[in-house]
């Protein structure tokens, strides 16, 4: 309440008359003698008046009084001035005065200067309050604001004809910056509404409903999304608009995904694990009762048979490896022949085992080649020993062979030729033969390995032909590019 | 000798249990799928067959269908020896199913008690 008011006058009896008349007004009074005081007090006191005579000091009062004004906008200063200093002081002051009166003061101009100020004073309290909730409102907004933009989700607001009021950066960055598009054109490039809308049901229910959708971005990119809807209501508690929040899910159904196909993998694989270990128990009985008897020739047997049974182990453990993770290739520089060479000794060991003759044509002074060197070796060895057997399962003619040439397609792309006169491929086969879980080599097999082989030349930036008859055999031609490619081909899991 | 029929589309197991079997005294027969097991059985009518289930063309269940329509075949007890789960399921009838890997000497006695 406006009731401190300091009074102001060299004329000691009139500033007296004036303190009485003002106490029976219930207002508490204050007086100054000097500038100093008169600061002085404003620091002390909540005074919202001042009636002042600005002739009352020596020192140049009306310059104290635009001062106080400055630090105190709020004071409401009355004048009182004496008629021949009237005219002036009302020029000096102008509006800093919020009335002007002619000393002696009346008590009715007294009472209309004071209610006038009263007015003001409460007027002034409550722009203050306001300004002061129009700071908290501002920075409410620009809060609300910063969280709508910065919050990793996908928010919209759409009113009852859906179409977008309102969208987020992360909105704008992925479906482009449609206000006043309809949400189904740009989430799902639709040109009608949805038949199942969480947004719709909202409007109709006023609850929140959640849904999972498949989202279409701008650059045509789908994505998996939980979306979360909520009303927006007006003043008058009517829902004029709905948001829809939506994360995105993509990565979590990826990874959903090939956990699913790894436990899938792991069943499917299940059996040929177990009859690889059995195998492996064989060699062990064979070596355990070779030894026991003496039995060289049982034993080295059962040595050959617990290395075999090992090596598809860790073939095996390793395939089941690289399948549950995704592997970053280390790309190295790498001499081509030397690489081919390597692959080809590997595979020539078996093929010797195997009974299989096994003919290589690598073409001299190829250069050089950037690959991942253990993944390309274990990928042309895979091809090799597919070669092979497919030899040794061919029952139908006596002369098997397989084939390695490495050339120079073109300077910048280099070719394996893995070919063989064995079994060949029905079309099938041939269709399935780089699916997930697909083997043609029964227990043998553990429908990896050409899945594998098959990302590693994709990986690479290659890409493998395949060729093929049944009774005739099979020709696999592998196009690998000297250079790593700039940007690594997206393989995601299936 | 008693006579073993041993039915596996995977060479190493059929090496495996025809030197386990001929060292315990048996003789052993071996089969790489359901036509060369029922012409086996038919030519040798053994005493008793342990039996892979899935195998190539034709599994090991269909197998016992057939011999089960044969007089002279359908008492020779079988053992099944399978890498899937549930296999006890596969052939009710069966004297014992033994998971991939298995106990040898679990199998033993159970060939032993079979063939007294």
């Amino acid at each position: 309440m406006a009731n401190e008011i300091l009074i102001i006058d060299k004329d000691i009896s009139h500033a007296n008359a004036l303190g009485v008349y003002l106490k029976r007004k219930k207002m508490n009074i204050y007086t100054a003698k000097n500038s100093d005081e008169i600061l002085k007090l404003f620091d002390r006191i909540n005074i919202k008046i001042v009636l002042a005579d600005p002739s009352s000091f020596h020192t140049d009062f009306i310059s104290i009084l635009k001062k106080v004004k400055k630090f105190h906008p709020e004071v409401q200063i009355i004048i009182m001035a004496a008629p021949e200093e009237f005219d002036y002081t009302m020029a000096q002051l102008k509006d800093e005065a919020i009335h002007y009166m002619l000393k002696p003061v009346k008590s009715a101009a007294l009472d209309m200067a004071l209610k006038q100020a009263k007015t003001w004073v409460t007027v002034n309290n409550k722009l203050l309050r306001y300004e002061k909730k129009i700071h908290i409102l501002q920075q409410t907004q620009n809060l609300f604001q910063q969280l709508f933009d910065e919050i990793p989700c996908y928010i919209s607001v759409q009113n009852k004809d859906f179409r977008l009021t309102a969208t987020n950066k992360m909105f704008k960055r992925d479906f482009g910056d449609e206000i006043g598009s309809h949400c189904y054109q740009i989430y799902k490039h639709r040109g009608t509404p949805c038949e199942k809308c969480p947004v719709s049901d909202t409007f109709e229910d006023g609850l929140s409903h959640s849904t999972e959708e498949v989202v279409t971005s701008k650059s045509g990119k789908q994505c998996n999304v939980i979306t979360w809807t909520a009303p927006v209501k007006d003043s008058r508690g009517q829902i004029s608009q709905v948001i829809e929040i939506s994360t995105n899910i993509t990565q979590i159904r990826q990874l959903q995904d090939h956990l699913i196909s790894l436990g899938l993998m792991i069943g499917s694989m299940s059996h040929g694990i177990k009859g690889m270990l059995t195998a492996l128990d064989g060699g062990i009985y064979k070596l355990e009762t070779g030894l026991a008897n003496k039995d060289a020739k049982r034993t080295d047997r059962a040595f050959e048979q617990i290395k075999q049974m090992a090596g598809r182990i860790r073939k095996m453990v390793l395939e089941i490896l690289y399948y549950a993770k995704s592997r970053e290739l280390v790309y190295e520089t790498v001499e081509i022949e030397k690489m081919a060479q390597k692959a080809a000794e590997d595979a020539m060991a078996i093929a010797i085992k195997k009974g299989t003759r096994l003919k290589l044509d690598i073409a001299p002074s190829l250069g050089t080649i950037q690959v991942d060197p253990n993944w390309i070796h274990a990928t042309l060895v895979n091809f090799l020993e597919n070669a092979i057997d497919a030899c040794i399962y061919d029952r139908s003619k006596k002369n098997h062979l397989a084939k390695f040439d490495v050339f120079e397609k073109s300077p910048n792309q280099i070719c394996f030729i893995i070919k063989d006169n064995g079994m060949g491929m029905d079309q099938e086969t041939k269709e399935k033969m780089f699916t997930l879980f697909f083997t043609s080599k029964g227990s043998q097999g553990t429908g990896l390995g050409l899945f594998i082989a098959n990302r590693v030349i994709c990986q690479h930036g290659g890409l493998i032909e395949v060729d093929s008859e049944p009774g005739k055999g099979s020709c696999f031609k592998i196009t690998l590019p000297r250079k790593k490619p700039d940007l690594f081909p997206i393989v995601s899991f299936p | 000798m008693k006579k073993i029929l041993i039915v596996d589309d995977d060479p190493n197991i059929i090496d495996y249990l025809t030197t386990l079997f001929e060292d315990n005294g048996f003789a052993t027969f071996a089969a790489h799928n359901v036509k060369e097991a029922l012409d086996i059985c038919k030519r040798e009518i053994p005493d008793l067959i342990t039996l892979d289930l899935e195998m190539p063309e034709e599994w090991g269940p269909r197998f016992y269908r057939k011999i089960s329509q044969e007089k002279n075949l359908k008492n020779i007890p079988v053992i099944v020896i399978s890498g899937l789960s549930g296999s006890s399921h596969a052939i009710a009838k069966a004297i014992a199913c033994l998971q991939k890997p298995f106990d040898r000497d679990e199998l033993l006695k159970i060939v032993k008690e079979n063939l007294k």
